[in-house]
């Protein structure tokens, strides 16, 4: 009889085991009310902004992150289902309007779009406005004052032999291979693949010197001072400075590249009201200047600058004067057979 | 019910060899579905092109196989070669004398110092790399020890070398070669090599002209039990080997994640199968109770 | 005679460096610093901020119920599989099967990753917890057949299903009131393996998890890249902990029941 039931037992055991995760899944994502599911770039948006939002509006944020756009881009290719907003840099738009990976934001359901300076309306990159411009930035150097004797001036200084070790760079194919052109003088429009091998040539040269490719953890190095030299996005570095304050950005006397991140709404969204109503909040003059003070990158809100941190705000490697503004270059846009000779340059830079 | 009764019977009983395929086809089916076919499929997408975006362009060209030995990937390719290489050749020399004491000296210990020897290996490699950095680093445990005793007097750079990498393999992969090692040693009649002393052998004479040939399967299947999974590691070059000694699984890794070029990354998978395949048959072959 | 000393002696240090990072990072979770290496003091707040971590240990919920889908999935199939190759003599391609049930030993996991994302996508399956969880019960199941068919050998249960039959049992009377139970902890403990197999998986889940599951590898990888707290020592030791539990309850099945598992 005891060995009856223990074998009836096992049997249901076995029957229910399958069963078991299920349910509990079930009783994890049982409804929690409405959501809205957001996919961005690492430190880039301000510690409250977002349960600020849940309070205000009720919409739980899933919120995930990523290091490097050709890899969220993979991604999202991949399995494309499953978020509702996104952050891409300005020179994706079009790829990503090629593919239908993204609809446009309808014209006129945002109330605040208003809010935005007249140079982010209508851009080269998205004349018809499908996306909204969330924040922007410069590429540059970022460097410690204290154990650099002499402060980098030029782009070369990350060639220079000396900072072997002691330097990072972007793992960023847009930023690594412009930069590459840039020094190159090769327009960023060519197909020619013997300029592709100058490119790799040059970036290959480069490497033994390189300590890490990162886009994110080289920040943590260089605060805790194992590199003192590395490619940077603005802000990042001014929220590394935070934790060390001996950390300084420069532009390099060459010129170097701005660039708009913008939001997008992804095409088979099924939380389209949500993810509007997440773009328009992070269009409030407020929010968009108490996000930008925490990012510490540039806001195209021209309604959140007089809110802004004075400081920052009148900060000329936050702002750059009207002047190196103009002089700020952006990434052309770029064709398909371009853009394959770019990502295959930069990816064999890397195994190299 | 009765014939439920009968059905299941009859499945079980296995005197027709449908029943036989019957009973294995979940697995069978699991197996095609979740790994034939994707192999497959990667062959097939070796063979596309790469269009406008990373979207495939399906056609029957070799151009991707070319492709892989290029100029620019034979580097790699040897180098991955160099470190799978040198990591089998290490965890034999290693490994073996672990697998003989664990055969032939462990004594009651045996099955407690078996099992030691498979945590690490079922911990997450994660896990382990990840202290591995934080020992091997430029301000890590290891510096910081010898540099507090005067070994040295600047961090060794440890972490991000070819030693690090191969420590990582070794590390990872020393348990794949010790355990068939130990399995063939098992097998060894101790009455062979107690022959061996009673015809006069001395110890080493006996290990050498009888222990060693008769563990030589087992030498063979680990080895391939390492050689093989190693060629495709890649996360031991991520996170160890630093930005100058990646390998053929991060070349792979690449081309999905980074360049969008999946016809290449398939056609550098579909390669990477093949050797897995030949290995796989050579082990068959050599294996001691095939 | 000391003989093997030195061997017994290697062997310990080869022990040594197989646990020296287990140890490492399990001191360092209890250190009071922000960075790891100088000694300041015990504490456990990485632990209670762990707990805390609602990222977390959603985290480690997603990772418990894809490993147990997969060991579950894993076991069914297994044990189907290994009754037929041990008890049935005679059908073609047994040789065939078996090394089928080995290959995703032997696959290089970068290899399975790429292939079953591209095979995935290209067949138009979402990326969801449930097609993870289908790749996850393909790297389990040689654990899970492994173990099934060294208990159905080692049983050698023909004999007492046949003195079952002989007593008027039909075969499925007799697998269900001899074999399965004689074969129970071998199917428990296959699943264990597996189980843990599944857990600690990365390679797979990395290529394979679609939008926002998160499993702990995956967790930690991502910690890893954006930056190191010493929370991952803490997670880490959780994961060894849970490692050595599952071990520790597949030997201790194992000697109970007087056999060692395969690998």
């Amino acid at each position: 009889m005891a060995t009856d039931v223990s074998r009836r037992d096992f049997v249901k055991a076995a029957l229910l085991a399958p069963l078991l995760p299920s349910l509990l899944a079930a009783c994890r994502r049982a409804d929690r009310g409405p959501v809205v599911n957001f996919f961005n770039w690492s430190n880039y948006i301000g510690k409250d902004t977002l349960p600020n939002f849940t309070k205000e509006t009720g919409i739980a944020v899933r919120y995930d992150l990523f290091a490097d756009e050709e890899e969220m881009f993979a991604k999202l290719r991949a399995g494309a289902a499953g978020y509702d907003l996104i952050v891409v840099g300005d020179y994706l738009i079009p790829r990503f309007r090629a593919l239908n990976m993204i609809d446009p934001v309808p014209p006129g359901v945002l109330k605040n779009q208003g809010n935005l300076a007249p140079g982010f309306r209508h851009p080269p990159y998205d004349p018809d406005e499908a996306t909204v411009p969330y924040l922007w930035g410069t590429t540059g150097i970022a460097y410690n004052r204290k154990t650099l004797k002499t402060k980098p001036t030029s782009w070369w200084d990350l060639w220079d032999p000396k900072y072997k070790d002691r330097l990072s760079m972007l793992d960023n194919v847009r930023d690594c291979v412009a930069l590459a052109m840039q020094l190159l003088n090769i327009p960023q429009t060519t197909s020619d693949p013997a300029d592709f091998k100058k490119v790799r040539d040059l970036l290959v040269r480069q490497k033994p010197l390189v300590k890490m490719y990162s886009s994110t953890s080289y920040l943590n190095s260089l605060v805790a001072g194992e590199i003192d030299l590395a490619m940077t996005w603005s802000g990042d570095l001014f929220q590394a400075a935070k934790d060390n304050p001996d950390l300084d950005y420069c532009l390099p006397k060459e010129g170097t590249y701005m660039w708009v991140d913008c939001l997008a709404l992804m095409r088979g969204s099924r939380h389209r009201e949500n993810a509007l109503r997440l773009i328009d909040y992070l269009l409030e003059p407020q929010v968009a200047a108490d996000n930008a003070n925490y990012v510490r990158y540039a806001s195209p809100n021209a309604k959140a600058w007089p809110l802004a941190d004075p400081v920052l705000r009148r900060d000329p490697r936050v702002y750059p004067p009207p002047k190196r503004m103009a002089e700020l270059k952006m990434h052309h846009v770029l064709d398909p057979e371009q853009t394959e000779l770019w990502n295959q340059t930069w990816a064999d830079v890397k195994v190299a | 019910m009765k014939t439920l009764d009968r059905g299941l019977s009859w499945l079980l009983a296995g005197r027709r060899s449908a029943a036989s395929h019957l009973l294995l086809s979940p697995a069978a089916a699991w197996l095609i579905v979740f790994l034939v076919l994707p192999a497959l499929g990667l062959v097939a997408l070796s063979l596309a092109r790469n269009g406008a975006y990373g979207t495939v362009v399906w056609s029957l060209n070799l151009d991707n196989y070319q492709r892989a030995v290029d100029p620019r990937y034979v580097p790699v390719l040897l180098r991955t070669l160099a470190f799978a290489g040198a990591t089998t050749a290490l965890c034999l020399v290693l490994g073996y004398p672990l697998a003989y004491f664990l055969s032939f000296r462990a004594g009651r210990f045996r099955g407690a110092l078996i099992i030691a020897l498979m945590v690490p290996f079922w911990t997450s490699a994660l896990v382990a790399f990840y202290s591995w950095m934080v020992i091997l680093g430029k301000e890590g445990l290891l510096n910081t020890a010898l540099l507090r005793f005067g070994f040295i007097s600047a961090p060794l750079g440890i972490l991000y070398t070819p030693f690090s990498v191969l420590l990582g393999l070794v590390y990872f992969y020393l348990p794949f070669t010790v355990l068939p090692l130990y399995g063939s040693l098992e097998k060894i009649p101790r009455s062979y090599v107690e022959a061996a002393y009673d015809l006069g052998a001395g110890r080493w004479t006996a290990f050498l002209k009888v222990t060693l040939p008769l563990s030589l399967p087992g030498v063979i299947a680990g080895a391939l039990l390492t050689f093989i999974p190693c060629l495709g590691d890649f996360l031991t070059a991520e996170l160890l080997g630093g930005p100058r000694y990646y390998l053929l699984g991060n070349l792979i890794s690449n081309q999905f994640l980074m360049a969008q070029d999946w016809p290449f990354g398939a056609a550098l998978t579909t390669l990477l199968l093949a050797g897995m395949i030949g290995g796989l048959w050579a082990y068959r072959r050599w294996e001691p109770d095939a | 005679m000391k003989k093997g000393r030195g061997l017994a002696l290697y062997c310990a240090g080869l022990y040594a460096f197989l646990y020296i990072p287990l140890a490492v990072m399990t001191v360092f979770s209890f250190n009071n610093a922000h960075r790891n290496v100088v000694w300041l003091g015990f504490t456990l707040k990485w632990y209670a901020r762990l707990w805390k971590d609602a990222d977390l240990m959603n985290a480690m919920l997603t990772s418990v119920e894809l490993a147990a889908a997969a060991a579950a999935i894993a076991a069914v199939l297994g044990v189907l599989a290994s009754y037929a190759l041990t008890r049935h003599k005679n059908f073609h391609g047994r040789e065939g099967y078996a090394a089928l049930l080995d290959a995703p030993l032997m696959i290089p996991e970068v290899a399975l990753g790429v292939g079953l994302l591209s095979f995935l996508v290209r067949a138009g399956f979402e990326l969801n917890f449930g097609a993870l969880a289908c790749a996850h019960a393909l790297i389990c199941l040689p654990y899970s057949v492994g173990a099934a068919r060294a208990r159905l050998k080692s049983i050698g249960g023909e004999r007492l299903e046949e003195a079952a039959m002989d007593l008027g049992a039909s075969e499925w009377a007799a697998f269900v009131k001899v074999t399965l139970p004689l074969l129970a902890p071998a199917i428990v403990s296959g699943s264990l393996l597996a189980f843990t197999v599944s857990f600690e998986d990365f390679v797979t889940s990395f290529f394979l998890a679609g939008i926002g599951i998160v499993t702990l590898p995956i967790k930690i990888y991502a910690m890893m890249k954006f930056g190191v707290t010493p929370e991952i020592n803490a997670l880490s030791v959780v994961l060894l902990a849970a490692t050595f539990i599952l071990l520790g309850l597949n030997a201790w099945l194992a000697v109970r029941t007087g056999e060692a598992t395969r690998l």
